[in-house]
């Protein structure tokens, strides 16, 4: 018995090596490079001074995450009911096709794609001009906060609608339709009989998503205009012009915190669906 | 009266159409049971019924008022499903409801229809248990109540049995229906148990390839199946074309001289020992199908005995009331009237002595 445990030891043992080296060390060297100063010791200097400096862009990163959050969850339980639940079968065909996507190009393509098309003279307000509906003096720039999170919220909403639609699709239509001939609309339907019962992956789809928004440099970096920004645009600043690890690292607590919040909903809900705990 | 009326309907699933030329009326506080084996579009039917899949030709009428172009939500039908598609984050009484709420009746007036319900379904004490919680039989009782709630005009049921074990099936099989007796619902109920038809239905449809094969009483289905098929469907189980160049074999009636398929049900078979033969034999003038072959095998069914007798190439099942040992000789004896007699090319053209 005890000569299978060892054996069952030495099967995981290189992937726990793995994530070892390559995932807790780091991670827990970065949250102590937070709270020590350089000789050794344990400070909050760092905490202080992140918050001192950053405190607006910590703001200003809660509010991207939240609104850009809020959008995709609206828009992918919109993509996802349409596909789930409208008689036009060819159209639902096409859009199951066209909202993924955005799955297959990275971050930093989108970003660039996005500031070429929101720019005052991109893509976008060259198309208005065109089209006669604005003129060259009224054209406005969408890089800013704004273009943040159309940048997010289009990349994001392909994951997200392919989790949400996912769990509409698990359902069984028998329910649904059992809906529809007691007299329910499909708008019922969605409202009444479906979202009581994915609330659960929605919530798992939005804080992965915020959990992938916090971590992301390239979009704030190339979208945004300055300040203010993103945490993650601030940690690289101090790391590449101060080369200062303590402040950056304490900003990545900070993150760490936010995510660790939603990520314990996250496991708690999978433990829950797999029936550990009630 | 006829409440339901189903014209030259054709529908399927996109290009592959299942239901081909479906003619059937449905009279005020009728069960009809659409029986036939899987795949046949028993369940497709129901499906175009209620509005979940589009018609490709024909036309449903209710109460003389066309429904084939109305969505599912405004036709009235409602439907038993086979799975009871019970919403799990409901309670039972939120369930049964639903329907109600939707059409937007008074509170007052939804307790008190909801309550009644529960009741006529034995239900009663169980409005705040999660559905999640129920038993088969209940949740079954719940899918019903449900259905019935918003007093639909004509109520379907989809193999609603068929997740039931088999002691529970026989007593919810009567309690359903007693309770269209008793409402006087008109339904239309879709199953592949021949038996569960016979009980139950005040009519049967059988189907065979998206067509109506025969529609009739039960009475008239089993002793008098128009086709072939539907001779098989309800169990006659012995199959033989004649002529058979076997001395085993004799057939007593005056037939024409085609080729022709015949069938019985094992039941209706009556065994003799061939010492004893003669004198019985005489005695029916012998009239039918005589087979004379050796036992093969016998297998206790409780409350008789599956014989199964070889004669030639062919083995014939028969009841019998006691175990016969194998080899032993019998001769087998058919009535006329027992006998379903087909043409062997055509299998339709009712050639039946009854």
């Amino acid at each position: 018995m005890r000569q299978m445990q060892s054996h069952n030891l030495w099967l995981v043992a290189p992937a726990a090596l793995m994530v070892g080296i390559f995932f807790l060390y780091p991670l827990c060297f970065s949250l102590y490079s937070a709270v020590t100063l350089d000789g050794g010791g344990f400070t909050l200097t760092h905490l202080y001074k992140a918050f001192d400096l950053y405190s607006k862009d910590m703001l200003f990163t809660i509010f991207i995450v939240f609104v850009s959050v809020s959008i995709l969850a609206s828009l992918s339980v919109t993509i996802a009911a349409l596909i789930t639940l409208s008689p036009f079968r060819s159209l639902v065909g096409l859009l199951a096709f066209l909202y993924r996507l955005p799955l297959f190009i990275p971050f930093i393509v989108t970003a660039q794609m996005m500031r070429t098309f929101l720019a005052k003279n991109g893509l976008m307000n060259n198309a208005f001009i065109e089209s006669g509906l604005l003129t060259p003096m009224e054209t406005i720039s969408f890089l800013g906060w704004g273009g943040i999170i159309i940048t997010f919220v289009w990349k994001q909403m392909a994951f997200s609608t392919l989790l949400i639609s996912g769990a509409m699709a698990a359902l069984d239509d028998s329910q649904i339709q059992a809906a529809r001939n007691l007299g329910a609309s499909r708008f019922r339907v969605l409202v009444q009989i479906i979202l009581p019962q994915i609330t659960a992956s929605i919530g798992i789809a939005m804080v992965l998503s915020t959990v992938t928004i916090m971590s992301v440099l390239s979009v704030p970096l190339m979208i945004g205009t300055g300040t203010p920004t993103m945490m993650t645009a601030d940690m690289a600043f101090r790391v590449n012009s101060y080369g200062d690890y303590h402040v950056a690292n304490a900003l990545g607590l900070v993150s760490y915190c936010i995510c660790g919040g939603l990520a314990y909903f996250y496991l708690r809900q999978n433990l829950k669906d797999k029936g550990a705990i009630s | 009266m006829t409440h339901l009326h189903i014209k030259d309907l054709q529908a399927g699933y996109g290009k592959k159409l299942i239901l081909n030329n479906i003619n059937l009326e449905v009279r005020q506080g009728e069960m009809i049971a659409l029986l036939g084996p899987s795949g046949c579009g028993k369940t497709t039917l129901l499906n175009a019924l209620c509005g979940f899949i589009p018609l490709s030709h024909g036309e449903i009428l209710s109460d003389k008022r066309v429904i084939s172009q109305l969505p599912a939500e405004q036709r009235n039908i409602t439907m038993v499903f086979q799975s009871y598609a019970l919403w799990p984050h409901m309670t039972v009484e939120q369930n049964v409801a639903y329907g109600l709420k939707v059409k937007k009746v008074k509170r007052a007036d939804i307790e008190t229809r909801v309550a009644e319900l529960l009741n006529v379904v034995k239900l009663a004490g169980l409005e705040a248990e999660k559905v999640t919680a129920l038993s088969g039989g209940q949740r079954q009782r719940v899918a019903l109540a449900r259905a019935l709630a918003i007093r639909p005009d004509v109520l379907v049921l989809d193999e609603p049995l068929s997740n039931l074990d088999a002691k529970v099936r026989l007593s919810v099989r009567h309690e359903i229906k007693a309770l269209q007796k008793k409402l006087g619902f008109t339904s239309l109920i879709v199953t592949h148990d021949q038996e569960e038809a016979l009980v139950m239905a005040d009519r049967i449809a059988v189907l065979n390839k998206g067509q109506i094969e025969q529609i009739g009483t039960p009475e008239e289905i089993y002793h008098h199946p128009s086709t072939a098929f539907v001779a098989d469907f309800m169990g006659a189980d012995n199959h033989i074309v004649w002529p058979i160049q076997d001395p085993g074999f004799s057939l007593n009636i005056n037939l024409p001289p085609d080729d022709l398929s015949i069938y019985f049900r094992s039941e209706n078979v009556s065994i003799s020992l061939q010492a004893t033969i003669n004198n019985e034999l005489n005695q029916q003038q012998n009239e039918g199908l005589i087979i004379n072959g050796t036992v093969e095998q016998s297998v206790f069914f409780g409350n008789s005995y599956r014989i199964s007798v070889r004669s030639g190439k062919h083995i014939i099942q028969a009841e019998h009331y006691k175990h016969l040992p194998g080899k032993t000789p019998v001769t087998l004896h058919i009535l006329p009237e027992a006998l379903h007699i087909y043409a062997a090319d055509v299998k339709s053209s009712v050639l039946e002595k009854n």
